[in-house]
């Protein structure tokens, strides 16, 4: 799984910290240093990691802490409390109400896997009992319209869109008009990727935004970026009201640390990750598992903060 | 850290935090922890012992050594294949020239293809789009669209079938237009396109390898981008090599680095590929349009590393 490294590395460092006879400043840094170096390893902002360390140096004074076991565990916890916070912006995702238009716009950079995703969303709440339709507002990219097509038609799930029409925003205004007004629930609409130095491709996706008004912007984001990851999700926030995150292609052996910086950058909580490329392969994020997880749910049970 | 301390001889002790604060610039700028530190600790130990120019600061000095380092790494895979000159020789060859563009999922193979294939059409070669990524929604829809707009031919056998069959026709019906016409009319290159695929995916790799060792490309491009913090390359080798079928593997010959104009001057990815690799990158796309191609620019990368 990804971050596995990462878990065992941290978990490794725990236990060396748990082993030492005496649990001092010394024993602390060490595995601070550790720490960090496993989280810098697997991309994690540098920023971030600086404020972990920082963070758990200011709220964990070793020296007056009582000895023996309890210190072990104070130390673990805060570690895992870390991880979480940095994991967790302290902000419920937008829930989609039955019975009443939800339009959600996918946005994010080229090839994070909005397309393949919005089907595969679609398809979760389908499933759920919700009436999903697709909206195809990319008009860039070379067989886009085909491509969600060919997935929406193998998922059953009803989409709109033209292969001759240029104007993003036009599309994406007609489509959810059209599924609004027959009654559909969930209304997702596809965009082009798109990045931050391109300012025209930024302008387009705030037209598209303004065109659905969508109740829920969500950021897709492939967990195999690195340092880019930051400046690139909060420039996207800037632009248009991201309100969640979904992270894809955690099947891979990406590292995962840098895709985890856009919750930081957005403040916008991960809901869902992609973990490989069929309409199946898609599940719901819960911070406080997937750490536990991450950390080796074996090696040190009932860490997660309750 | 950059207070003058010129003439006498430099020592690990006075250089650990000088080297410790370019690594953080590093990994920052997205080169790979691990490939940072290598670099750094060689630049360190060549330095060791060596006395101070009178008026340089050590971190000036580290700094130098440091620009230098990454200049080697980057330039030292020999033979940088040149594209044109190889499908010049392959037709005077009387074959056509065929290049594999592998890598995960969503990192530009496609594009980086038809810009290829823009790049051949310029200098008056005609190159064949060969459609063998047969399982990707709208991948075959994808190369059409790219063929019209470049004005080129397009092999394609649809979605479902084996990719590496549809290469080794594509690959003939190239031959047999060749053959056909007269020389300077025949199909000059053939570019495969590929499925996406993550580098431990067992069956999609074997697939891979398959489609590789079957046809003997002349290239076999990994396209990486630069936006990645991790590089997949090293997996993708092994099982090229693990799964070579009894033949002599047949590894990556290149990289294509893409997204480049995405991460403004976070351009470690550009080492870690370069390092881990010991191949050249042939190709940089910096952009959506079939003219966004250039050659890596290794002053600008050792710049952007350095400052
Ligand atoms: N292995 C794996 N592949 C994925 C996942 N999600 C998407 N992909 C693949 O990633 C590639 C890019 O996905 P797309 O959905 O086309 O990405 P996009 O963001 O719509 O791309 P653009 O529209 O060009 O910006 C495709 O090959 C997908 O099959 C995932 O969770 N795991
Ligand atoms: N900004 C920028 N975008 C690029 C570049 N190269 C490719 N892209 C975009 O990245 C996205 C994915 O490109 P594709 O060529 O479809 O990627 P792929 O590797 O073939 O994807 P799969 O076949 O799904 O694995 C598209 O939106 C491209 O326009 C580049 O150099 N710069
Ligand atoms: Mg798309
Ligand atoms: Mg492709």
């Amino acid at each position: 799984m990804v971050l596995a490294d990462l878990g065992s590395r941290v978990a490794v460092a725990l236990r060396k910290m748990a082993q030492a006879p005496l649990v001092d400043k010394d024993v602390l840094n060490e595995m601070l240093t550790e720490i960090c170096k496993a989280l810098l390893q697997a991309d994690v902002n540098v920023a971030q990691v600086k404020h972990l360390r920082e963070s758990i140096k200011k709220n964990v004074d070793v020296e007056s802490l009582a000895s023996g076991m309890n210190k072990r565990k104070m130390l673990e916890q805060a570690v895992c409390n870390e991880l979480c916070s940095m994991l967790d912006p302290g902000k419920e995702p937008y829930a989609p109400k039955k019975k009443q238009a939800n339009v959600i716009m996918f946005v994010g950079l080229q090839g994070a896997g909005k397309t393949t995703t919005c089907t595969k969303y679609a398809y979760m709440h389908k499933r759920k009992g919700f009436k999903c339709a697709l909206v195809c507002a990319d008009t860039f990219r070379a067989g886009a319209f085909d491509q969600l097509k060919q997935n929406a038609t193998k998922a059953k799930i009803p989409f709109y869109g033209s292969y001759t029409e240029t104007d993003p925003a036009q599309i994406a205004a007609e489509g959810t008009a059209k599924f609004r007004e027959e009654g559909y629930e969930i209304i997702i609409v596809d965009t082009s990727g798109r990045h931050m130095q391109e300012a025209a491709l930024f302008e387009e996706m705030q037209q598209v935004s303004d065109a659905v008004a969508p109740d829920e912007v969500i950021f897709v984001m492939d967990s195999s970026i690195g340092q880019a990851a930051h400046e690139q999700a909060s420039a996207f926030k800037k632009k248009v009201a991201v309100g969640s995150v979904i992270i894809t292609k955690l099947d891979g052996h990406a590292k995962g640390g840098g895709a985890l910086s856009a919750v930081a950058a957005t403040g916008a909580p991960i809901t869902h990750i992609g973990t490989g490329e069929h309409v199946e392969d898609f599940e719901d994020f819960e911070v406080k598992s997937f750490v536990s997880r991450m950390l080796g749910k074996g090696n040190i049970a009932g860490l997660a903060p309750e | 850290m950059s207070k003058l301390v010129g003439g006498g001889p430099v020592t690990a002790e006075a250089m650990a935090p000088v080297l410790k604060a370019l690594l953080d610039r590093l990994v920052e700028k997205n080169v790979a922890q691990e490939v940072g530190a290598k670099v750094i600790d060689a630049v360190g130990a060549s330095l060791v012992g060596a006395s101070l120019p009178t008026f340089g600061s050590l971190a000036s000095t580290v700094k130098a050594a440091m620009a230098e380092a990454f200049g080697r790494v980057l330039t030292s895979p020999r033979e940088a294949a040149d594209l044109l000159h190889d499908v010049s020789t392959a037709r005077g060859g009387k074959r056509p020239y065929v290049v594999v563009f592998v890598g995960v999922n969503g990192v530009g193979k496609s594009t980086s293809l038809s810009k290829v294939a823009y790049y051949i059409k310029s200098n008056g070669f005609v190159p064949l789009l060969c459609a063998c990524d047969t399982f990707r929604s709208g991948a075959v829809e994808q190369l059409r669209v790219h063929a019209q707009a470049l004005d080129v031919p397009l092999f394609q056998k649809g979605y479902g079938n084996d990719a590496a069959q549809i290469a080794a026709d594509g690959i003939a019906h190239a031959q047999a237009m060749g053959a056909t016409r007269r020389l300077a009319m025949g199909y000059d290159a053939v570019l495969v396109d590929t499925a996406g695929r993550m580098q431990d995916n067992e069956p999609l790799m074997r697939a891979l390898a398959k489609l590789v060792h079957v046809n003997s490309p002349d290239l076999v491009l990994f396209v990486g981008e630069a936006l990645a913090g991790n590089d997949a390359v090293t997996g993708f080798n092994a099982s090229l090599a693990q799964y070579a079928g009894g033949k002599a593997p047949r590894l990556i010959d290149g990289v294509i680095l893409t997204k480049f104009d995405t991460i403004n001057d976070k351009v470690g990815a550009a080492l870690n590929l370069v390092y881990t690799t010991g191949k050249p990158v042939v190709f940089v796309g910096v952009g959506q349009t079939y003219e966004d191609i250039r050659n890596l620019n290794v002053e600008h990368v050792v710049r952007a590393l350095t400052g």
